[in-house]
């Protein structure tokens, strides 16, 4: 179709072609399963429930289970959840299911464990409340460490970037308006049929964010296009499989549908950086990311896709063929989709702490000076580390009351020699979050912090930070 | 082929000792990666499967540690073909095809000298695996 309307034109593809069929396979991870279990006897009336020992939410009455696919297992952790709960029931698999409650005159039982599979079940529906975004960032690492995101494994200093999306395959790329996607809208999911049953949560359609809600009977799926996922120091997730057929209504969504990756752009933004706003580095196309590498500043740089364009087109051709064979019928929606709707930041009634709020005075030496008088230093201030500086006060390195006690003993007088020189720090306007968390993954107990010449400006310590944020 | 990892002590490093082996021995030794500094090193090479042995006795003799790395593969039927561990190779051993397949090259793949890709995969489809090599395997451990 694309094609087409770029070699003849939109009136000729209009009328050629009835319906272009779109598809997308990635990481979806507000998606989940609704299950209902039976009642045992004598019933329960189940308070908590874990399945392969992964927590599932028990939102409703007694036996009515929401698998979350982002739950993870309390023994494996990261390397099983969720999604894989789910994937393992849509391949037919046995699961055991735990549960425990506080029993009541009507559901006296306090404990169950059991097996399931699919067929024990008797619903077992796929209930994703946001799939499909339209599009999305472009993931990259500008700090000096590998980081672990929900966007990959990403390498520092820029030297790789990751993204997520089908590009001019994505469905809502290819109706971007909801005049042929809305509530009922008949779709592919995860192998089956499904349908749209709302906007998707955070919904953001003028800024190219749109997202969809979706259902389908999961007992009919297929783990191909549905699979459990981990990444690594991130979470668990499920990819999912998603398809929509967009009827060729009139000639704009003709000429819309013909949209193509050189067109449709995204920001590359630099994940290193733990805010909600994190920095943009640049605009790229979903043609360029395709092509397997992006330029910033000047730089190439490697570019991996995170969804599978290869099932993308699969489930796009799938869904063609089943159209061809009467085996899906199109529908038109019962109710349109919000296009107008904007996806807010969190209210927050309390003030997020930043490091210059704890921030103490720093205690520092210079290089040359001799232990025992820091040795005196650190038993006058009542302090456990103290910065060394140059003449500038710019940052040198960093010696602990430890390192001092254990110099002494061994007989060492030079500072140079006992000295941390690579040390970790913070910025003052850091969230304190962000270097408390910095510090546990160190097992350091203090950063200094600096300005962007290196300039020592004071110190965060652990036990401040904990003082702080009550942990 | 066969990769086999060389750790070299300083004293070894400091003469031409693989350049030695294969002016002696006659046999190829391609370095695919080599992290050395005057205080000793590894390399990893890949060498013909049949000068295996002699060239393993050859660096043993000479006093230097020789290992099996072990090689990295894909699981066929796990991968979705994402492509998540494309853009962590250093080698360019992980590729897409046209159709969007992503492909491996287990000759261009250092193997567990690197394993970067391994972490990075969701799927969990790539694995570290021993070499199928038995007579190396008794031979090296
Ligand atoms: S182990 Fe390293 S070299 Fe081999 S495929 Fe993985 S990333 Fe590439
Ligand atoms: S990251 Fe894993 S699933 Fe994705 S392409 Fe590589 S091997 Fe396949």
């Amino acid at each position: 179709m694309k094609r087409l309307v770029e070699s003849s034109g939109v009136e000729v593809a209009f009328r050629e072609v009835d319906v272009v069929t779109t598809g997308t396979f990635g990481a979806m991870c507000s998606s989940g399963a609704i299950i209902n279990v039976g009642h045992s006897d004598p019933p329960i009336k189940i308070e908590k429930a874990w399945i392969n020992d992964v927590p599932i939410c028990h939102p409703g009455a007694a036996v009515d289970l929401y698998i979350g696919a982002t739950s993870m297992s309390e023994r494996q952790r990261l390397e099983y959840g969720g999604g894989h709960v789910i994937e393992d029931l849509v391949s037919g698999k046995e699961v055991e299911l735990k549960a425990t409650a506080y029993g009541t005159d009507c559901y006296p039982r306090t404990q169950v464990k059991t097996r399931l599979t699919k067929d024990d079940l008797n619903q077992f529906y796929l209930l994703n409340f946001r799939n499909c975004y339209q599009r999305y960032n472009c993931a990259v690492n500008g700090s000096d460490e590998t980081i672990y995101t929900y966007m990959g494994k990403l390498l520092p200093r820029l030297r790789n970037a990751t993204f997520s999306g089908a590009g001019e395959l994505n469905p809502l790329m290819n109706d971007p308006d909801y005049e042929t996607i809305g509530i009922g809208t008949r779709i592919f999911l995860g192998g089956s049929q499904g349908y749209v049953i709302s906007e998707g949560t955070q919904h953001d359609p003028q800024n190219s964010f749109g997202t969809i809600m979706v259902r389908g009977d999961a007992k009919q799926m297929s783990p191909e296009f549905l699979r459990g996922a981990s990444f690594t120091g991130y979470g668990n997730t499920l990819y999912v499989g998603l398809g929509i057929p967009i009827p060729i209504l009139n000639e704009g969504l003709a000429k819309k549908v013909a949209i193509r990756d050189e067109k449709i752009f995204t920001n590359v933004v630099d994940y290193s950086v733990p805010r909600k706003d994190r920095p943009k580095l640049a605009q790229v196309s979903y043609k360029e990311l395709k092509s397997g590498a992006i330029t910033v500043n000047d730089r190439k740089i490697k570019v991996s896709s995170l969804s599978s364009l290869k099932t993308a087109r699969k489930i796009a051709g799938t869904l063609k063929s089943w159209i061809a064979n009467g085996e899906f019928f199109l529908t038109s929606p019962v109710e349109r989709l919000p296009v107008d709707s904007v996806f807010k930041s969190m209210r927050q009634t309390e003030g997020t702490p930043f490091v210059v709020s704890v921030m103490q005075k720093p205690v520092t030496c210079y290089a040359d000076e001799d232990i025992r008088a820091i040795a005196e230093r650190i038993v006058t201030r009542s302090v456990n580390h103290i910065i060394v500086v140059d003449e500038d006060e710019k940052l040198g390195g960093i010696v602990t009351s430890w390192d001092i006690t254990r110099a002494m003993a061994e007989g060492k007088t030079a500072l140079a020699d006992i000295m941390t020189r690579r040390v970790v720090t913070a910025k003052p306007d850091e969230p304190l979050d962000a270097a408390s968390r910095r510090m546990a993954q160190h097992n350091i107990s203090a950063l200094p912090v600096i300005d962007a010449k290196r300039k020592v400006l004071g110190i965060v310590t652990a036990e401040d930070v904990s003082k702080l944020l009550g942990r | 082929m066969v990769k086999i990892l060389i750790k070299l002590s300083e004293e070894l490093v400091a003469k031409p000792t693989t350049a030695e082996i294969i002016l002696e021995h006659k046999v190829p030794i391609n370095i695919i990666t080599a992290h050395v500094t005057s205080k000793g090193g590894d390399y990893l090479v890949d060498i013909p499967d049949e000068s295996l042995e002699t060239v393993v006795t050859a660096f043993r003799k000479k006093g230097a540690m020789v290992t099996l790395p072990k090689l990295i593969e894909i699981d066929k039927d796990k991968c979705f073909n994402c492509g998540a561990c494309v853009s962590i190779c250093p080698v360019e051993a992980i590729t897409v095809a046209e159709d969007k397949s992503v492909n491996f090259d287990q000759e261009k793949c250092v193997g567990s000298t690197c394993s970067a890709c391994v972490e990075a995969c969701p799927a969990r489809a790539i694995k570290s695996v021993k070499q199928n090599n038995h007579e190396l395997e008794n031979n090296t451990h």
